[in-house]
């Protein structure tokens, strides 16, 4: 059956099964940026935002969030107008195999979004869900307070 | 000093992945496309009496299915390495004996994924049970024979004796050691032992393979190493190399576990058969019982020595656990010796004996570190042990003893991987300078003296501190074994395709490459088209293990550089009626030395030398192998917190210095050591396999395994210190693999700071640890 | 066979496929794959939905055979799906609230352990609960895991119900008649595995009510091993009331009343700390990790700990 969804700002009639994951119906309709690393909720490779907070996408049944909205990476900006959170995710090196990117950079997303000016420890707690086995997490964590330095010291909102 | 390199420069790739824009194996799809799945073995030693399929074959959407029925039975080894690999010729794709919990029964292809798995359960298998060996020190001339009669032989002559469970076997010598040990006033013999581990990298392996317009077979695949996964896809599913084209896209990470042909043969052999897509891509469970992991191992340290911290005589003595098939078993045996021994070169009388057996539990592998990592922890800690015991500074007594410029060890041509190693003089080291600086970031000096077993510090208090350190060699490439090549060639606009077989696992060695490229040919590094890993369309490179990719594969790139050089330099010169020598290259352009007036840019020697005068491509091609495998050195510091009613370990403090030559890329050099640090941090203190009492892992997911999050992480201090490697591009040596095996022998080491115990027993988790502060 | 291909999208692999005799494209899907799969039908149980907007309408859809409520579906994603024909989600019940009166805190069934936490922080209300569920899963997984599902379901590395029963919260439920109990009766009556909807958690306000609450993890993002909750009431520094509740113990959860009958009456001092840590004895089941004995060891530690902790607040 094919159903509407909001997915990154725009309408989409999507192709999916009832007893479908969120995750699966994305993937399925070529939103190949959502990733696949466990299928259990334990890696965060499959985040999106729904209603503007992250979550496991492989733990959501896709018919319970039809009126939400979605957000995958690519909603928040893309290879073409990238967001100043993602230019500074490639500036840190937080990006090395890049396949837990689209989660870490939508979790530190939201975490900026609500708090501008977060503390070290709420963004350990902010990524507590996004598995990195590539950057010891350091450089993620850098990318992160580097882009609420910017938004500070340029007066920008989180867009 | 330099423009390009030793620079901070993006990933090439890095908006591309954090926007989600780039693919990795499993984001390919195709019309048409068979979903595959596996049916693993539940025993850890089976033979199958009979698979009858007919059900499965019955249903609808079921196109396939593979068993050792309709399998030709060719051995082989799935360890990615150079051919003739020096891992045994061991394994079936799809054979009747089940050597582990995870082997390969049969697999179907069907129209869904769904089908594939309700057609899995369908299939019936009778299995003859067999009584198992599950524990390594009981494999060695067990009446209980893994690989009987079933032809598995080594493929170059080295000892294999599998009638006695025998996979692998290394031995050398320099000097005398029993004399020498027997001699010596003072002894210390222990044994530690180190645990299975996974790679756990995020993206779990895929395939993809299809039928291109000429019937030649494409595969997709997470591999580190897409030339040899051509080479032993051709032999085992019986296809011409010449109608394999394989391809690497993004890798979403390695560590070694991709160094494995596991699934491109099965998704091959279904696209052959049905002359349709293929997609095999396994669950996380998968990944963990089925592919590979770090080998368990237990190592004998015997050291003799004097009062004064002379150390005589050191023998190290390895036992690995091969699992059921002796995948990498010689190599990364041998490794455990080499990528340690030398280190401490004054020593004069060692001895290496290693043995890998198998049994029926997972299949080790290839895994970062690659047998260094299993070797350190009781190698430092007999270091520290024998400077404890004489009154020494562990550091200062590094800094002594150490091998230094110059120098050699006789174990370098003693040891080498299934064959004589090679000779080498070190020739760049900062170690000492390493020892030095981490010595000062890491308050070492200090704290080593606040703390202690029986400081007022620690004395009477629950939680106790202690601060360790390890010192560390790894190497760069295999010394005249691997090969890597590259091929250059110039468009219109002064850019430059730069076609490589090495493979980028996200390590961000395209980037590295092309900086390399860069310097050479002094045009920025967004001037080169990068493409990799595509067994079509780039030249061989052996693949991202044994830490060579920045070291091998950028000296091949460095050299095709050159000889593109050379030849815009020869159209520069006929351009500007100048002479060769009146001419040189600066920011991409090719200028008349001295005065830089006259210049052609790069676009106009390349429109030249393509539509005007005398007209060729520039272009060439280079290959590249090592005389030496010059090693990295690492040092680190760790500072701990032992909660002695709970035996809880917290890491306080991590310091690294670390001497990888030049690095070419300060922040994805730095990026290297980071995330070796966390994963050795994690094997160190939980990461384990724990199995049911039939050999079933039974922690077979990332949340009952435990991976470190970002909340996790200790504060860590990186700092590097240049040397200059002579044999590498710009300087360069490796950095990926060594960083992993500090934690456990540092903290180790700490321990025994903190509360005057030695461990014994990787890892350092809570239950083992309160066990060790509750003896005696 | 004929294989279409084309080419959609950009990606890695455009340069190359333009050079090659396969000359074209990358990723598409089978359309025709969910038909394949639909016509046989045989996989898929037809999976119904259902969006009420009461809870009479929920309590009686959930009456038919193999129909079940949703709520953040974390669980039930776990446990195989097979059986279930119907689910019946709980997110227009207007179940997802939290309120305070009557000095009572009332938080709806479909509150997310987020919105709990939350509250908390601005509130500063409900800080043992919120402690304990801040560190439970992960921050995406606490967007979605329910109050309402994560009652119902009761994992053994449940991280609400210590504090919940330390805290001696009540339970409304919605079966033929609406009722409130203790949620420990909930437990021993065995009314958790009957099919109901929960509708909310009551929890008193009581500002003179110190608790600590401590799990067992070696990293942040674990099931944790157990978890010990502590609640204490106390008149100048003599105990007048104690919570005290361990779960993932044998027999999911515990209330140690021992100890709380020991610690009633008493100052804490570090000696009657001593001495209570005897009367606490939780009884575990080893495990391929851990044996009993380490687990019945460090709970006592970490009981130990959240007393001490507790005695400077009183
Ligand atoms: C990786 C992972 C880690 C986790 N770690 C933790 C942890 O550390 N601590 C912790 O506390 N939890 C943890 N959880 C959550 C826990 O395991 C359960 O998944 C969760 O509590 C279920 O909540 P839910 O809202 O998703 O329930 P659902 O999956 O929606 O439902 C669970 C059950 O409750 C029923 N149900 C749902 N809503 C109601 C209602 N209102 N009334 C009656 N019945 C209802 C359903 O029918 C179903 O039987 C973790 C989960 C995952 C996936
Ligand atoms: S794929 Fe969803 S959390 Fe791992
Ligand atoms: S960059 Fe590879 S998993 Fe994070």
């Amino acid at each position: 059956m094919k159903l509407e969804f909001k997915i990154n700002n725009t309408s989409k009639a999507l192709e999916l099964l009832p007893n479908e994951t969120l995750l699966n119906v994305l993937r399925n309709n070529d939103f190949t940026e959502v990733k696949c690393g466990c299928n259990e909720g334990e890696c965060g490779s499959c985040t999106v935002l729904l209603d503007g907070k992250p979550v496991n996408s492989c733990q959501v049944l896709a018919m319970s969030v039809q009126e939400k909205e979605i957000t995958t990476v690519k909603g928040i900006g893309t290879l073409y107008t990238p967001h100043l959170l993602q230019k500074t995710f490639v500036e840190a090196g937080a990006d090395q195999c890049g396949f837990c990117s689209p989660g870490m950079v939508l979790a530190s997303y939201s975490l900026l979004k609500e708090n501008p000016k977060p503390t070290r420890e709420e963004i350990l707690v902010a990524l507590d869900g996004n598995l990195c086995r590539c950057t010891g997490y350091v450089k993620i964590v850098d990318a992160v307070e580097n882009t609420a330095k910017k938004l500070h010291s340029n007066n920008l909102v989180m867009e | 000093m330099f423009k390009y390199v030793n620079q901070p420069v993006e990933k090439i790739d890095g908006l591309a992945l954090v926007t989600g824009e780039e693919k990795y194996t499993d984001d390919f799809s195709f019309n048409n496309m068979l979903y595959v799945s596996v049916l693993h073995s539940g025993y850890a030693y089976a033979k199958i009496l009979d698979i009858d399929d007919s059900e499965a074959r019955k249903m609808h959407g079921v196109v396939e299915i593979l068993s050792y029925k309709n399998v030709n039975q060719i051995l082989y080894t799935t360890a990615g390495q150079g051919y003739p690999e020096p891992s045994p010729y061991d394994t079936l794709l799809f054979g009747n004996t089940m050597r582990f919990v995870g082997d390969n029964v049969c697999a179907v292809a069907a129209e869904t994924k769904e089908i594939a798995d309700e057609a899995i359960k369908k299939i019936k298998v009778t299995y003859k049970e067999l009584k198992p060996i599950l524990n390594l020190e009981k494999s060695e001339g067990s009446p209980i024979i893994i690989h009987k009669d079933d032809g598995a032989f080594p493929k170059i002559p080295v000892f294999y004796d599998a009638k006695k469970n025998i996979a692998s076997k290394v031995e050398a010598n320099v000097g005398d050691f029993d004399k020498a040990f027997k001699k010596s006033s003072k002894k210390i013999e222990f044994d530690f032992y180190c645990s299975y581990g996974a790679h756990c990298a995020i993206e779990p392996h895929a395939s993809v393979s299809y039928l291109d317009l000429r019937g030649r077979l494409v595969i997709i695949s997470t591999t580190q190493v897409p030339f040899h996964v051509r080479r032993i896809v051709s032999h085992v599913a019986e296809i011409p190399v010449s109608k394999i084209r394989v391809i690497k896209p993004r890798l979403g990470g390695g560590f070694g576990g991709k160094q494995e042909i596991l699934l491109e043969p099965i998704v091959a052999l279904m696209t052959w058969r049905t002359k349709r897509p293929a997609k095999l891509v396994y669950s996380r469970r998968e990944v963990f019982k089925s592919t590979r992991c770090r080998h368990e191992y237990k190592t004998k340290l015997e050291v003799g020595y004097e009062a004064d911290g002379t150390i005589n005589a050191l023998h190290l003595d390895a036992l690995e656990n091969a699992g059921g098939y002796g995948s990498h078993a010689l190599t990364v045996l041998a490794n455990a010796g080499s990528k340690t021994l030398p280190l401490l070169n004054k020593i004069e009388n060692l001895r290496f004996t290693g043995m890998g057996v198998y049994t029926n539990l997972p299949v080790g592998g290839a895994y970062r570190g690659y047998g260094a990592t299993e070797a350190y922890p009781g190698y430092a800690q007999a270091i520290d042990m024998v400077c404890e015991d004489c009154g020494l500074d562990v550091v200062e007594y590094y800094k002594k003893w150490c091998i230094k410029s110059g120098e050699t060890s006789a174990i370098f041509q003693a040891l080498g991987e299934g064959k004589e190693g090679v000779a080498m003089n070190i020739g760049s080291t900062s170690l000492v300078e390493c020892l030095d600086e981490g010595a000062k970031l890491s308050d070492w000096y200090a704290k080593r003296k606040l703390y202690g077993p029986d400081s007022d510090y620690n004395k009477g208090k629950r939680l106790k501190r202690g601060i360790g350190m390890v010192a560390m060699m790894q190497g760069s490439a295999i010394p005249e074994i691997d090969m890597a090549s590259a091929y250059i060639k110039m468009n219109d606009d002064g850019s430059f395709n730069l076609n490589v077989g090495a493979t980028d696992l996200g390590t961000g060695s395209d980037t590295v490459l092309a900086q390399i490229a860069s310097e050479v040919l002094d045009t920025p590094v967004e001037s080169f088209i990068v493409y990799s890993s595509d067994t079509d369309f780039t030249p061989f490179d052996t693949g991202a293990y044994a830490s060579s990719t920045t070291y091998l594969s950028g000296q091949a790139v460095r050299k095709c550089a050159e000889e593109i050089k050379k030849q815009i330099l020869k159209v520069g010169a006929e351009m500007l009626s100048l002479s060769l020598d009146e001419v040189e290259l600066d920011d991409s352009r090719v200028v008349a030395k001295g005065k830089k007036k006259e210049e052609v840019s790069y676009a106009e020697i390349c429109q030249y030398s393509m539509y005007q005068k005398n007209q060729f491509q520039i272009q060439a091609t280079a290959s590249h192998i090592s005389p030496k495998s010059p090693p990295p050195f690492a040092v680190h510091f760790i500072e701990i917190e032992v909660d002695t009613f709970t035996g809880i370990i917290k890491v306080l403090n991590y310091t690294a210095t670390v001497d990888c030559g030049t690095p070419i890329n300060p922040v994805t050099s730095e990026g290297q050591v980071e995330g070796a640090i966390v994963n050795g941090l994690s094997y160190a203190l939980f990461e384990n396999y724990y199995f049911s009492p039939h050999g079933k892992m039974l922690n077979d997911t990332f949340g009952k395994f435990g991976v470190y999050t970002a909340f996790d992480v200790p504060p860590i201090k990186v700092k590097l210190i240049k040397s200059y490697e002579e044999t590498g591009p710009y300087g360069a040596k490796s950095i990926s693999e060594i960083n992993i095996n500090g934690a456990l022998p540092a903290i180790a080491n700490a321990f025994y700071n903190a509360t005057g115990k030695r461990l014994h027993n990787g890892p350092f988790a809570p239950e083992s640890i309160l066990k060790v502060l509750s003896e005696k | 066979m004929l294989i279409l291909f084309r080419f959609s999208g950009i990606c890695l692999l455009r340069t190359i496929h333009l050079c090659l005799p396969d000359a074209g494209g990358v990723v598409l899907r089978d359309k025709n794959f969910r038909k394949i799969v639909e016509s046989i039908n045989m996989l898929h149980q037809n999976l119904e939905w259902f969006f009420p907007h009461t809870p009479e309408e929920a309590v009686k859809l959930i009456a038919a055979q193999g129909v079940i409520l949703h709520g953040g579906g974390t669980r039930i994603l776990k446990t195989s799906p097979k059986s279930i024909k119907g689910l019946v989600d709980v997110g227009k019940l207007n179940l997802n609230y939290i309120h305070h009166s009557d000095k009572q805190i009332s938080i709806g069934a479909a509150s997310t352990y987020d919105d709990v936490i939350r509250y908390s922080t601005k509130t500063k209300k409900l800080s043992l609960l919120a402690q304990a569920l801040s560190e439970a899963a992960s921050t995406p997984l606490r967007n979605r895991i329910t109050i309402g599902g994560s009652l119902k379901d009761f994992p053994i590395w449940s991280s609400l119900y210590a504090p919940l029963l330390a805290l001696n919260a009540q339970i409304e439920i919605a079966d033929k008649h609406d009722k409130v109990i203790s949620l420990e009766e909930y437990l021993e009556s065995g009314m958790i595995k009957t099919k109901h909807l929960i509708k909310r958690i009551i929890i008193d306000d009581d500002p003179h009510l110190v608790g600590g609450v401590k799990r067992f993890a070696l990293i942040r993002f674990e099931y944790p091993l157990f978890t010990v909750a502590v609640a204490l009431r106390a008149k100048k520094k003599i105990i007048s009331e104690a919570r005290i509740y361990i779960t993932g113990v044998k027999g999911r959860h515990k209330h140690c009343k021992r100890a709380e009958h020991f610690l009633i009456e008493k100052e804490l001092t570090n000696d009657v700390i001593h001495e209570a840590v005897k009367h606490f004895n939780p009884k575990f089941a080893a495990d391929y990790k851990y044996s009993a004995e380490y687990k019945e060891h460090t709970s006592k530690v970490f009981f130990t700990d959240l007393l001490q902790d507790l005695k400077g607040k009183l």
